[in-house]
């Protein structure tokens, strides 16, 4: 039989490769005994472990280019979270309804709360004219605040909070001369070589759509050097603001063309650095908005590891035990589809590196139904043709035949439902997805092919129903 | 096997699902779901501890640290398999916290617990915002509408139209119940539940397709014999594989659903009552409701 062998290549060359996938040296192994061999199927942060935060992009409506600000967002995030050591944590963008959203992922972490701090400071910076100061608190004065109100200005504090400034916009009061959320490609402490001065400064450079308007407003703002002090030039500093506090304020002493600008202060070396680290982390260009956030302790996943591999072992040999009892040879049949659907699963999702969730475990469970019901099928419709007198040879080809019609409809089906709660499902939702679409187009296969051989190979102990049986009408 | 007349007391079975229908729409309606943080906003907190700590310490323990937790709901959270002296409680709230003040309750709750004697640790601490919870309502609808139309769609295409009410008929019906279900045994409706209620609809689906198939090629076998008959006959063929296959489906999801951890005990239960509903409307709801309809092409 030619298809015969064909179908045994197929077979042992899928299940080889399924092996291949799962038995791949990794270079850290983590799971102990039984699991040992599950080794290279990635554990979604429900069990292994991990924080989730997921935050809205409130993008400002009339933005030309809504996913390059969302694009903007993630590399801020991403540099924040690196310069706060959480290398491992994965940043996605995902998109719903015309919305975009931010989710973090950053495993074995058991707690989000310095996450959220680190992701959740707003960040909006832009760069500003300080018109006045205030060594006391301006909204104690209302005279203070009246002035504000003239001027169009808000009263900000500095980094260490005992000094105030008065900080517009609008600079020089030109008509939209203003330069918020500036992206600032680098930033870094430079020392300084100028005599007269010592310790540090810090060089910066804007993105080339920023430094036009940078340009502008260092032309308003720009003091000869003789004048600094004096109080005419103390209303043209230029202010860099993030988190409505001011970072830096100082005069501007030439005109800066190419948005390659330095910051002078004699700085000492940490206060150089973090003013560096400020301006490159910098600003959010748009607002966020926490949508959930979560996180599990790993001593819960090894729970529930442990629960789910004994609450699946159980289920998985009373099923076997089931079909052997009713089906005698082609229970046997389906058993060993069943395990080699199930290894086949893991193989594929540990070659697609797909995560395994707390909800795709269920997924797993859940196709051992479908592979003993396209196994059920088939032998009931071999039961059937025998009965309608045909030879064990020919009722098997013809079951098959038939069945796979039947199953193909059936299977389709599902896999619809599947891949609609993939599309609207978040995060673990999508793993149950993934293990129920891998799962039952497995089954589809293993059924058709392993089970087809199997059963031609076992045709002899096949029992024929008994005559009394036969002739039912159909 | 004996067969079964699902036909000529069609009445009788059709009778029985709508019975399940209006008790469960009574049930949704009046007693309503107990909806999990996903579908509300608020938090949930897991605490797992080690030795006899009941409910009440832990609510006390709670109501100490924070007036905000006088309506919380404290459920114990059992799952066979879990060590025996390791007890865990879920506590939820619609209420979402400041992060200074989540690292504060947890700190709070550690050290008052410990205080009574605990050895207890908060092992998961999730949150969802308000509008985020409108947000995930709107698409699960969505997502059971589009998977319905999708559905009847395909057995359009593939079947005939008023097979594809049938169908459509039946999984109606399987939601709705096991959606009673969850309301008369108060299980929690969350995500992974969803997921359930999802692959139930492809399930009971695959159930009636198998069905169909069989009048379908018994249609094309005898063409000209007595519809209701054919029906009867086609139903009785595939009742062994269905009752078979339920069955081996409902063991496996039950164990889940024994095993189970608090995430996804919801699952397990919706696909255990799933199972078992949609088993029922593949063989008594989706021809016998249409029969009147089947005609030979």
């Amino acid at each position: 039989m030619k298809a015969e062998r064909v179908r045994l290549i197929v077979v042992l060359a899928v299940f080889f490769l399924a092996l291949l996938a799962l038995l791949w040296p990794t270079p850290n192994q983590t799971y102990k005994g039984l699991a040992k061999f599950f080794q290279r199927v990635r554990l979604g942060l429900d069990i292994r472990g991990g924080a989730r935060l997921e935050y809205r992009v409130d993008v400002e409506p009339g933005v030309e280019n809504p996913s390059q600000v969302v694009d903007d967002v993630w590399t801020v995030l991403r540099n924040r979270l690196d310069a706060a050591g959480y290398t491992e944590a994965t940043l996605r963008k995902s998109f719903r309804e015309n919305q975009s959203f931010i989710v973090v992922e950053i495993p074995d972490v058991a707690d989000t709360t310095s996450a959220e701090k680190l992701l959740g400071s707003i960040g909006v910076m832009f760069f500003g004219q300080v018109l006045d100061e205030s060594a006391s608190d301006p909204s104690t004065d209302p005279r203070l605040m009246d002035l504000a109100k003239i001027k169009k200005a808000r009263w900000l504090p500095s980094r260490d909070g005992k000094v105030w400034y008065l900080v517009r916009e609008e600079i020089m009061l030109v008509k939209d001369l203003k330069l918020v959320s500036p992206r600032i490609i680098t930033a870094s402490p430079v020392p300084e070589t100028r005599v007269g001065r010592f310790g540090y400064k810090v060089t910066f450079e804007l993105a080339s759509k920023d430094a036009e308007v940078f340009k502008r407003i260092t032309q308003q703002l720009v003091v000869p050097e003789t004048a600094i002090g004096t109080a005419a030039a103390k209303e043209k500093r230029l202010a860099i603001v993030l988190d409505d506090v001011v970072q830096f304020a100082g005069y501007v002493v030439s005109v800066i063309p190419d948005g390659k600008a330095e910051i002078t202060g004699n700085f000492s070396l940490e206060e150089a650095k973090q003013l560096a680290a400020i301006l490159r982390s910098g600003a959010l260009p748009a607002r966020l908005e926490k949508v959930s956030t979560g996180w599990v302790a790993p001593l819960l996943g090894s729970d529930i590891i442990k629960s789910s591999l004994v609450a699946g072992l159980i289920g998985l040999i009373l099923v076997m035990i089931y079909m052997i009892v009713f089906y005698g040879i082609q229970g046997v049949v389906a058993d060993i589809a069943l395990i080699y659907n199930t290894i086949l699963l893991l193989g594929v999702m540990a070659a697609t590196r797909s995560i395994l969730t707390l909800p795709g475990i269920a997924g797993i469970f859940f196709t051992i139904g479908t592979t003993v019901d396209g196994n059920i099928i088939i032998a009931e419709r071999i039961k059937e043709e025998l009965r309608a007198g045909k030879s064990i040879k020919a009722a098997i080809t013809a079951g098959f035949d038939r069945s796979f019609i039947t199953l193909f409809d059936a299977n389709l089906t599902t896999i619809i439902a599947g891949l609609v709660l993939y599309y609207f499902g978040t995060g673990t939702v999508k793993g149950f997805a993934i293990t129920l679409i891998i799962g039952v187009a497995g089954s589809f296969f293993v059924n058709m092919v392993l089970s087809r051989l199997l059963t031609d190979a076992f045709h002899n102990l096949i029992r024929v129903p008994k005559a009394a049986e036969r002739g039912v009408e159909p | 096997m004996k067969k079964i007349d699902v036909v000529n007391k069609r009445l009788v079975w059709l009778s029985v699902a709508a019975f399940f229908v209006v008790l469960s729409l009574v049930f949704i309606f009046t007693k309503g779901f107990n909806l999990g943080v996903e579908f509300v906003g608020g938090s949930e907190i897991l605490v797992r501890a080690e030795g006899n700590m009941v409910e009440q310490d832990l609510r006390q323990a709670l109501v100490e640290i924070s007036p905000d937790f006088s309506a919380a709901r404290v459920t114990r959270v059992r799952s066979v398999g879990d060590p025996a002296n390791v007890v865990k409680f879920s506590v939820t709230v619609s209420k979402t916290f400041e992060v200074e003040e989540k690292t504060k309750i947890i700190e709070q709750l550690e050290s008052k617990l410990a205080q009574k004697g605990f050895k207890a640790e908060v092992v998961s601490f999730n949150e969802t915002g308000g509008t985020a919870a409108e947000e995930i309502r709107r698409l699960t609808w969505r997502a059971i509408l589009i998977s319905l139309a999708a559905i009847l769609a395909y057995i359009t295409l593939r079947f005939n139209f008023i097979f594809g009410v049938g169908a459509v008929a039946a999984l109606v019906h399987d939601v709705i119940v096991t959606l009673g279900f969850f309301s008369m045994f108060n299980y929690e409706i969350n995500v992974p539940a969803v997921a359930a209620l999802l692959t139930l609809i492809g399930y009971s689906l695959n159930n009636t397709i198998v069905i169909y198939d069989r009048v379908r090629e018994n249609m094309k076998k005898f063409k000209g014999k007595d519809i209701p008959a054919l029906i009867n006959d086609s139903i009785n063929q595939v009742l062994t594989r269905t009752i078979n296959t339920s069955l081996t489906t409902f063991i496996v999801v039950f164990v889940l659903l024994l095993f189970a951890g608090n995430t996804i005990k919801p699952f397990a239960f919706g696909l255990s009552v799933g199972v078992l509903v949609g088993t029922y409307s593949s063989i008594f709801v989706s021809v016998p409701l249409v029969m009147k309809w089947v005609k030979y092409r």
